[in-house]
């Protein structure tokens, strides 16, 4: 079984490596040079950051205390932690109504599959494409931003959704079923709260998701932080650039041990929840006491 | 004169495209214990899931007169149970639909729901989450659903396996309140002692024939066979 599993993952190898030549047309002296360019780029270009990102802006004139609070770093990665929050929080709901409608285990094929359909065609398109669609239709700014990543965050959370539904055991529906519960009340009181660790952590996911993204949605003018990035670009700027690009790294980090904090309380046990400090010094005395005890 | 079934059976082939026994007909009426027994793989189970409407019957038909909200309670050999919500969001699924829509509506509900937790002995538990209870509290808990749900027909499907002889008298306890309260009872059972203490009637399948007997003949019987 493990030599089966070593052939296929190595015939896998092979087939992308031919695929790969193929597309490259056999023309790998591209490549010569590469390595060398980057770092070119890199030391000449981009190293050091320019930190001055993260200083006030000269215009218009900062009233606040502190400098950081009007500074494009700053303005920028709020503006776009706030599309990402709004379009994730709306674009969740509106999944939820719309994955319950698609579940094959919830509702008969002539409603489930139009749903389908619908929640394939708006996750077809990537958000980068709904946010140029939305600043074309609605001109540049933030409120792009939020349509584009809820639309998106509609198509790719509802198939997590349904996916997650249809794979709930089968007996609680139908006890439910046969009760004489409805379809909402089904969904309000069983299958949520049955999926709700799922559910909470897509949530999670998707919000991370969306910020990585909201600063690809920028550069198309949909406001965030990308829309500084693209400045920058087009500027020749890239010591900013890299500074930005530092500062969202940072942030996605941050966001990521956040929603590992939170996915840690709803995991499918649930019972095994991260100690925190006081319940390790609380538990080592309580042990330390009842050693005593015992001597 | 008796009063109408609460549910009719009608020349009812049960089985998943091929029939599994003989047609049943007969009628349940208001307070029957009936158990259903017979050895694995018989239909026990599927003529529960067929009267359900969880199964389409292979042939004939069956009259179902409850209510169509809550009328009908149910305990699938899985228990049916929301494994991540509190015992008490559980068992208010029954309660909800027992109360009728009214100002004092929430009030109702939550003192039905306490109500049978505290029947099934329960309290202790009311606000953990039923996948950290053991395989006998998850039945209590389902039959607190029911006792709340207050249904005119109950089915259930084994649910005194697994349960200690304390547990089946605090649960069959709980049951009776409902037969008392005119609640028709179907139950799989495995364990014919269980039969014997509570049933009213006995339903047997074997060989694909339906027989269906007073707990006095099949005692008779039983006694007849030991004898033999």
């Amino acid at each position: 079984m493990k030599y089966r599993l070593f052939g296929i993952g190595f015939i896998l190898v092979v087939l992308a490596w031919m695929t790969l030549d193929g597309l490259v047309e056999g023309d790998w002296g591209r490549l010569e040079g590469g390595l060398s360019n980057l770092l070119v780029f890199f030391e000449e270009s981009m190293w050091p950051p320019d930190w001055s990102v993260l200083e006030a802006r000269s215009y218009p004139v900062c009233d606040q205390d502190i400098e950081l609070l009007c500074s494009v770093g700053y303005l920028g990665m709020m503006e776009t932690l706030k599309i990402a929050f709004v379009s994730t929080i709306i674009g969740f709901f509106g999944a939820l109504s719309l994955s319950s409608l698609a579940a094959r285990n919830l509702m008969p094929l002539y409603i489930s599959l139009p749903v389908r359909i619908f929640l394939s065609a708006v996750r077809s398109l990537p958000s980068l494409i709904w946010a140029i669609l939305f600043v074309i239709v609605i001109g540049f700014g933030p409120l792009s931003g939020v349509l584009a990543m809820t639309f998106y965050t509609v198509g790719y959370l509802g198939k997590l959704q349904y996916e997650v539904f249809e794979g709930m055991p089968n007996d609680p529906l139908e006890a439910g079923r046969a009760m004489g519960l409805g379809r909402s009340s089904i969904l309000l009181n069983i299958v949520i709260p049955e999926n709700g660790n799922h559910l909470l952590s897509q949530l999670m996911f998707m919000f991370e998701y969306n910020v990585r993204h909201g600063t690809v949605i920028g550069i198309v003018g949909a406001g965030g932080i990308g829309y500084y990035i693209s400045t920058y670009l087009k500027f020749l700027q890239y010591d900013k650039v890299l500074a930005l690009l530092l500062l969202i790294f940072v942030v996605v980090v941050l966001i990521d041990l956040l929603s590992l904090g939170v996915r840690s309380f709803v995991n499918e046990e649930g019972d095994v929840r991260k100690p925190t400090w006081l319940s390790m010094v609380l538990q080592a005395r309580k042990r330390k006491s009842s050693f005593g005890e015992d001597a | 004169m008796r009063d109408s079934p609460v549910l009719s059976l009608n020349n009812l082939v049960i089985g998943y495209d091929a029939p599994l026994a003989k047609p049943i007909t007969l009628d349940v009426h208001k307070g029957e214990i009936i158990a259903v027994l017979g050895p694995s793989g018989v239909g026990k189970t599927t003529l529960i899931r067929t009267i359900a409407g969880l199964v389409r019957p292979v042939d004939g038909s069956f009259d179902l007169r409850v209510k169509p909200r809550g009328g009908l309670g149910y305990i699938p050999q899985r228990l049916g149970l929301v494994r991540h919500a509190t015992v008490a969001h559980n068992v208010s699924l029954g309660a909800r639909l027992s109360v009728d829509w009214s100002r004092s509506m929430f009030r109702e509900r939550k003192e039905r729901t306490f109500e049978a937790i505290r029947a099934l002995d329960m309290e202790k538990k009311a606000s953990e989450p039923v996948r950290r209870l053991s395989g006998g509290q998850q039945r209590r808990v389902a039959t607190a659903r029911t006792l709340a749900q207050r249904p005119q027909l109950m089915l259930a499907d084994e649910f005194l396996g697994e349960l200690d002889q304390k547990n089946v008298d605090t649960v069959l306890g709980a049951v009776q309140q409902l037969v008392e309260n005119g609640t028709a009872i179907i139950m799989v059972e495995h364990h014919e002692d269980n039969a014997r203490d509570f049933a009213t009637r006995i339903w047997e399948i074997q060989d694909e024939h339906f027989i269906d007997l007073s707990i006095e003949e099949w005692l008779h019987q039983q006694s007849k066979g030991e004898e033999e």
